[in-house]
């Protein structure tokens, strides 16, 4: 069956769904195991599941959190089973550090590529994923509670 | 037609860079798809990436003195007969003389690509997505509570 621009959309809002309710292993599922990840504040690509261990050390704990909103969201259909997500995001984090140390970090101007396959028992996957920021980040110490 | 292979699309990366950079003087335009969605530098939405390359084509044109672009291993994902994501880190410096006469020198240090190759019907690798960015440091304010 072929992809259609409103499954790509429904997969995006499930992912910050996920993302924003800490659901760590609906999140996790999103990714094709060998798949990229250009994060925002990365300089260099890495592999997803090593993003999930990070993201799940810092940001789904109780102390941390997520909140996101994003705008409209182009698709690309590139076959029958690949197609391209591309859409602006604002994204503010509440990071808790196991040494005890919070901060607030703000992404005003987010950019997000997904690209989603089908795998072969035809669920949508994320492949690769690039997100950044048309402006700086800007991070702020929490006071220790 | 023969299968694509990853040396297929690090030709086609290298030489979307060369003429990038100045040192081939196609017409940068014809690297992308006419349907093809990409995401420059600090530009807060996607755009049809034939605006970004005639504003690209229309610096090239002005006196650009020197310029120089570094890619780092280019990862590459065969997704299809016919699609590959090229993804890799680069730098690109070049110094510019305006048509005032002043200098300018611009610098990428921690650039990042994600570029989405497909052949078109007529068997030419074109990109079909693209998302350039670069990160920095975030500023961080320190608790003062």
């Amino acid at each position: 069956m072929n992809i259609s621009p409103d499954e790509i959309r429904a997969e995006v809002r499930k992912f910050w769904e996920f993302f924003s309710r800490k659901s760590k292993a609906q999140f996790a599922e999103m990714y094709l195991p060998s798949a990229t990840v250009f994060a925002v504040d990365a300089r260099r690509m890495e592999l997803a599941r090593l993003m999930l261990v990070r993201r799940e050390r810092e940001l789904f704990g109780p102390a941390s959190s997520v909140n996101a909103k994003f705008g409209p969201i182009d698709v690309q259909l590139l076959g029958t089973d690949l197609a391209v997500a591309s859409y602006p995001f604002h994204l503010s984090i509440t990071r808790a550090l196991p040494g005890g140390k919070s901060y607030q970090a703000e992404v005003p101007s987010g950019r997000a590529t997904q690209v989603f396959q089908r795998n072969e028992k035809g669920v949508l996957r994320i492949l690769h994923e690039h997100t950044s920021s048309a402006e700086p980040v800007t991070v702020k110490e929490l006071p220790a509670r | 037609m023969e299968n694509l292979s990853p040396e297929d699309v690090r030709r086609g990366v290298r030489r979307f860079w060369d003429i990038f950079s100045g040192k081939l003087t196609d017409k940068i335009e014809a690297m992308y798809s006419p349907t093809a969605i990409a995401f420059s530098g600090r530009a807060k939405r996607s755009e049809p990436a034939k605006l970004i390359a005639v504003r690209r084509s229309r610096r090239l044109q002005g006196s650009v003195s020197s310029s120089t672009v570094d890619e780092g291993s280019i990862d590459v994902q065969i997704v299809g007969a016919n699609v590959a994501i090229a993804a890799y880190t680069y730098t690109y410096h070049t110094d510019r003389v305006r048509a005032d006469g002043t200098k300018v020198q611009l610098e990428t240090l921690f650039g990042r690509a994600t570029q989405i190759f497909q052949r078109d019907d007529s068997g030419v690798l074109r990109i079909v997505h693209e998302h350039l960015s670069a990160t920095a440091n975030p500023e961080v304010e320190k608790a003062t509570g």
